[in-house]
């Protein structure tokens, strides 16, 4: 095994010389593309592509295959980021047309349906057009999907498309009134919002967030469970033996966006420069320890320093609010608090790190990277240098991973393989090779690198560093833990998670706080949590109802979280899905308060769909003989708890006219709230299911007694014989 | 709309399916002349006016119903269908009437034409379709608060109100006001009389409520007008006035003016009047009550009937003089009659502006005054033709049947004159054809 350097060497034919063939794959290169694009192997003079490489910097000469793919990983990141998670590119489908008045004629032996109108819209009757039949008078009840198969003026033959049920057909013949055909299926369920996602997500818009082994490592260990995302951190993990720490060469958008950092600011300013060697030099490993012990411990603190969540919460608080205040207005975008600036400083000083040294987040403290530093003692490959080194140390001076000892041999836990020094190395003597290559090697410590295996000092630090980091993740999980949640309290702050989160405990175990949900959430009703919950419910999402509530027809939060704290529900689990309960406020609620009619409320409710609001005469006044006066009183809203999802668009809308338009309260007079029985939250299994559990247990003690149709005596004489007179009538008349 | 007549279907049926060329002509005959036993040719026709071939497999007379074989893409589907659905069977050669047509009283709220039947006719009708549950009742739960006592006395025995206990006053707070719980709070009713079955007095009241709800909530005439009648209401009981409604309803108006050939006379039956085209009589009513003690209310019935009838004028005056007349039951009546009182002579005054023909395309809005608030509707016009009434803004507390009913008919009529007001919703249907009327004038050119 060979990997070779992504640009070879080039240098001139000396006289003796039998120019080597190149390889297969270069040679049909050649053919394909214009010569003048390829160096004179003869002359060593350098063709288009290596001067304008040369052109774009030294780096990028020595490795643009490395660089070519960095590139694309960050583009892509932000593709995801910024198209795929933009939940405004979904537009309601239209209802098309409908027509009504369709009279069911006959039913023949070949199973057509005849249908007759007084006029027949121009629309209606192309041959095999597919139309929905739902009758609008018996509860607008929907048949199913029938095709066009005959037309006469005014007159259409269906073909049902599926079979139709005997419970739809016997419908269709005893039904009063008439028929509706629609293009759309009538009274559908929106998904524009969840369609719109799957229809952009190609590629999982959570990709890079599960492909950093720490955030579903850590979450798995916070949680005691399986994490799904834990199997593509197992898959970049293979991937990285065979090209060690490749993933923080050539992948990581946050390395990328540090490299234009680097590249842009802080290789102007010397002044804050540190050595290449110090205490900071093994910080990763710390950190990465310390946020393990944190997950043992059941505290989740890993998100704060993971590589991916880094990044994602620094676009999401620096470049969301920019995207939705220029395309949308910046009205609607939620105002800012101490939490936002915590993570704002957070993702600054990440960058800001690039001061000290270049990559110096990397290099030293991303426990992310650290992952893959140790991941790297079972690599298939790596870096080797051959005797023919020169000492010219022109490898050293560029590796973005200081990743080079003095003697020119490679400090394996920390190089990425990403081929640099092998491009710039004048006399080729660095190769990429399998681990067990041991041909020609330059011999080691010359020059001498003045580093032992494990000296005292080192010693030292190792046990004063490892017991910091088990002492401090320790703490951080008591802190947190003592000033956090506090769930065995009923009177702390329980905020609304969103539709499909895990029970409270798990969820703040395995959110990893990347806010991934948060850009996918269409009208920004997730928002940011600050300290409400201390320390413990930092960046996790939660509703905002007074801004907005949740759209009927999304399900993007579930299916862009990386860890599983929301989990990924098809929009007919999600619409059922309890995430709180609406309350009324009594007090304060206009036609409750007698104040005035209002049914915002039930309006909103209703145009979603849900119908879990429905209406209650109050303050009606009695005449003089008990019996209430037309007129008198308000009607007011009542949530039928077994209904009501907490969505929070009533809310919003209550939100919206009384407080914020009419002033006529302070704060909106219905709210939703979560808590023990106001929500359900499900590790695993259906909302569905739960939901019909739920009616079954309801129905059967109401339905119980005697509730037959009863007519009381004296009954009228039986039916009159009008039309039939034949004594021997097989219908008995 | 009249089903059309069962001979039209059997023409229309044969130049349907065979028809098109002289050769399946012929093809149609020789299948006629073949035997009929060979082949499933019953036929059924059902009260909705549909038809279904098959083949019947068995008649129960007792049960009063019969299996019926369909054939239905590739299956055979056998269906039990009970008599009161059916309209008549066909069997070798020969028709059976199970159950004279009923006009669907969804299709059928039009003042025009409702199908004509003769006393007889209407009796049947009542005996075999009223005395029966409704096709939701048996999956219909019971369903009411355990707090609720279900031997509902006659007078609430307390003061206070309280709508989780005593039936009326559950009826009145929760059932009424959310169309959803109609059916189930009809049930509860009916269970109710099972309850009661041994007590005249409540027995009678429940049978009243019953009919009632049968009437206002689900516009059934043929089961309210049989509960109804159980009940006994008499003239001048408001109820009677809903059973004579029924009567006409179901397509006999002399049963309907039989009834109202009384000396005293509830309110309402000003508004049947109008309704049925007795416009003399409504006025000559309406002048009786409001010699009494309720102007405002009879004189605003009084108009709308010359409205209903086309007398602009008359209606005009009559409006007027709801406005002229001082006192009311109190402040809050009086300012709801008289804002009706003048949206109807402003939209009476519009109505030639409102002629459909000369607006121009466009959607225009207005509001009107409603029963709790105002009504706002939005007409869109496109080509002179009124393509979609739509109420955008409402407070009104019930009867949403009047927002969905009035806005199809002012469509289906391409004009607000002669609109129908849906039942116990007269206030809004007439706040909306106010608003309608307001709105084209907007846009006439």
């Amino acid at each position: 095994m060979r990997l070779n350097w992504f640009l070879p060497f080039l240098r001139k034919k000396k006289k003796s010389e039998t120019l080597a063939a190149p390889s297969l794959m270069m040679q049909w290169t050649m053919k394909i593309l214009p010569r003048s694009w390829f160096a004179d192997r003869v002359t060593g003079k350098p063709g288009l592509i290596r001067r304008l490489l040369k052109r774009v910097g030294p780096s990028v000469l020595s490795s643009p295959l490395r660089r070519f793919v960095q590139a694309a990983c960050l583009l892509l990141f932000l593709f995801q980021f910024f198209y795929v998670c933009w939940p405004y590119s979904a537009q309601p489908v239209s209802d098309g047309e409908k027509s009504d008045g369709w009279r069911l004629i006959e039913v023949d032996e070949s199973s057509q349906f005849h249908f007759e109108v007084e006029a027949r819209p121009a629309w209606v009757g192309r041959h095999e057009q597919m139309l929905h039949l739902s009758n609008p008078a018996g509860d607008g009840a929907y048949i199913g999907a029938f095709a066009v198969s005959d037309t006469a003026d005014n007159r259409i033959s269906l073909r049902p498309t599926s079979d139709l049920t005997p419970e739809a057909f016997d419908q269709l013949l005893l039904a009063d009134g008439t028929w509706s055909l629609s293009e759309t299926e009538p009274n559908r369920w929106p998904s524009h919002y969840a369609d719109d996602l799957q229809r952009k997500e190609f590629l999982p818009a959570e990709l890079f967030l599960a492909i950093d082994p720490l955030v579903s490592l850590s979450t798995a260990i916070a949680s005691r469970s399986w994490v799904w995302s834990l199997t593509c951190a197992a898959m970049i993990l293979v991937v990285c033996v065979v090209i060690p720490r490749g993933f923080c060469g050539y992948l990581c958008p946050l390395g990328t966006l540090i490299d234009l950092f680097d590249w842009s600011t802080a290789r102007r300013v010397k002044r804050f420069r540190v050595a290449h060697d110090g205490w900071w030099v093994h910080i990763k490993y710390y950190l990465l320890c310390g946020t393990l012990v944190a997950a043992m411990c059941g505290v989740l603190v890993s998100g704060y320093f993971a590589a991916i969540p880094v990044v994602t919460r620094g676009l999401l608080f620096l470049g969301d609010p920019l995207q939705s205040g220029m395309s949308h207005g910046w009205h609607l975008v939620p105002g800012m608090h101490l939490g936002h600036i915590f993570s704002i400083v957070l993702f600054a000083a990440v960058l800001g790190l690039g001061f000290l040294q270049p990559r110096f987040w990397c290099k030293y403290v991303c426990p992310s990277g650290a992952v893959f530093s140790l991941g790297n003692l079972f690599r298939l490959t790596e870096r080797k240098v051959e005797s023919t080194c020169i000492n010219c140390n022109k490898c050293v001076e560029i590796c973005p991973f200081d990743a080079i000892k003095p003697d020119f041999t490679t400090r394996t836990s920390d190089c990425t393989l990403c081929q640099t020094c092998g491009g710039v190395c004048p006399t080729q003597a660095i190769k990429f090779v399998e681990r067990w290559n041991l041909v020609e090697l330059k011999v080691e410590n010359d020059p001498p690198t003045r580093e032992t295996p494990l000296g005292r000092r080192g010693f030292l630090s190792l046990a004063a560093g490892s017991a910091a980091a088990i002492v401090g993740g320790t703490s951080v999980a008591v802190a947190t833990r003592s000033f956090g949640a506090r769930l065995d309290d009923p009177t702390t702050f329980r905020p609304v998670r969103p539709p499909g989160s895990v029970p409270e405990e798990k969820f703040l175990e395995m959110c990893i706080r990347c806010g991934e949900c948060f850009k996918a959430c269409p009208n920004n009703v997730l928002q940011v949590e600050g300290f409400q919950q201390g320390l413990e419910g930092l960046w996790t999402p939660m509703v905002n109802a007074d801004w907005a509530g949740c759209e009927s027809s999304c399900n993007a939060c579930g299916q862009v979280c990386p860890t599983g704290a929301i989990r990924a529900l098809p929009l007919e689990e999600k619409k059922v899905a309890r995430m709180g309960l609406a309350i009324v406020n009594e007090s304060t609620c206009l036609p409750l308060a007698n104040r005035e009619a209002c049914q915002l409320c039930v309006d909103e409710c209703n145009a979603a769909g849900y119908e879990a609001i429905e209406f209650v005469n109050v303050h009606t006044k009695v005449d003089g003989d008990g019996l209430p006066i037309d007129g008198s009183g308000f009607v007011a809203p009542v949530v039928l708890d077994d209904k009501c999802v907490g969505c929070g668009l009533c809310q919003t809308r209550c939100y919206a006219i009384n407080v914020k338009e009419k002033h006529l309260l302070t704060s909106s007079a219905i709210v939703i709230e979560a808590g023990f029985g106001k929500e359900d939250r499900l590790m695993s299994g259906s909302y569905i299911q739960l939901r019909e559990k739920e009616r079954r247990r309801r129905l059967p003690s109401r339905n119980a007694g005697g509730s037959e149709f009863f007519v009381p005596e004296p009954l009228p004489a039986p039916a009159s014989q009008l039309e039939t007179q034949e004594t021997n009538d097989p219908f008995g008349f | 709309m009249q089903p059309p007549h069962p001979t039209r279907f059997t023409v229309s049926h044969s130049k349907f399916k065979v028809g098109r060329s002289t050769f399946s002509v012929l093809l149609g005959f020789f299948v006629c002349l073949m035997p009929t036993a060979l082949r499933a040719e019953d036929l059924v026709e059902f009260l909705n006016g549909a038809k279904a071939t098959g083949l019947m497999k068995e008649i129960r007379k007792e049960k009063r119903e019969f299996d019926f074989e369909i054939q239905l893409g590739g299956r055979k589907l056998v269906r039990t269908y009970t008599f009161d659905k059916v309209h008549a069977v066909t069997m070798q050669g020969k028709r059976h009437i199970l159950t004279p047509m009923v006009a669907s009283p969804a299709t059928d709220n039009s003042s025009e034409s409702p199908a004509s039947r003769t006393k007889a006719q209407v009796l049947e009708l009542i005996n075999t379709v009223g005395s029966t549950p409704p096709d939701w009742f048996d999956s219909t739960p019971l369903d009411y608060p355990k707090t609720l006592e279900l031997d509902w006395p006659l007078n609430p025995n307390e003061k206070g109100w309280n709508n989780q206990k005593n039936v009326g006053q559950y009826k009145w707070d929760v059932i009424n006001p959310n169309p959803g719980r109609w059916r189930s709070g009809l049930r509860l009713m009916h269970h109710l009389m099972t309850l009661h079955k041994n007590q005249p007095a409540l027995l009678e009241r429940d049978i009243k409520v019953v009919g009632e709800m049968y009437f206002e909530l689900f516009q059934d005439y043929p089961r309210a007008a049989f509960w109804l009648r159980q009940a006994k209401v008499q003239v001048p009981e408001p109820q009677s006035i809903h059973l004579a409604e029924c009567y006409w309803r179901m397509g006999n108006k002399q049963m309907a003016l039989d009834m109202l050939n009384a000396r005293s006379l509830p309110t309402n039956a000003i508004k049947l009047l109008g309704d049925m085209g007795q416009t003399d009589r409504a006025i000559q009513l309406a002048g009786a009550f409001a010699k009494m003690n309720r102007p405002h209310e009879a004189y605003l019935l009084a108009g709308d009937a010359c409205r209903v009838a086309g007398r602009h004028q008359e209606a005009i005056s009559f409006y007027q003089k709801v406005l002229d007349s001082p006192d009311a039951r109190n402040e809050e009546y009086a300012k709801r009659y008289h804002g009706l009182a003048r949206d109807c002579i402003e939209a009476l005054n519009l109505t030639e502006k409102a002629n459909v023909a000369k607006v121009a395309d466009g959607a225009y809005r207005a509001s009107s005054v409603g029963y709790s608030g105002a009504v706002e509707v939005e007409v869109r016009v496109t080509n002179h033709q009124i393509e979609e009434v739509k109420v955008t803004k409402h407070v009104e507390k019930q009867f949403y049947a009047a927002i969905t009913d009035t806005t199809a008919q002012i469509v289906k009529k391409q004009s607000v004159r002669g609109i129908d007001a849906t039942s116990r919703a007269t206030i809004t249907s007439q706040a909306i054809v106010n608003a309608t009327a307001k709105a084209l004038a907007k846009g006439a050119q």
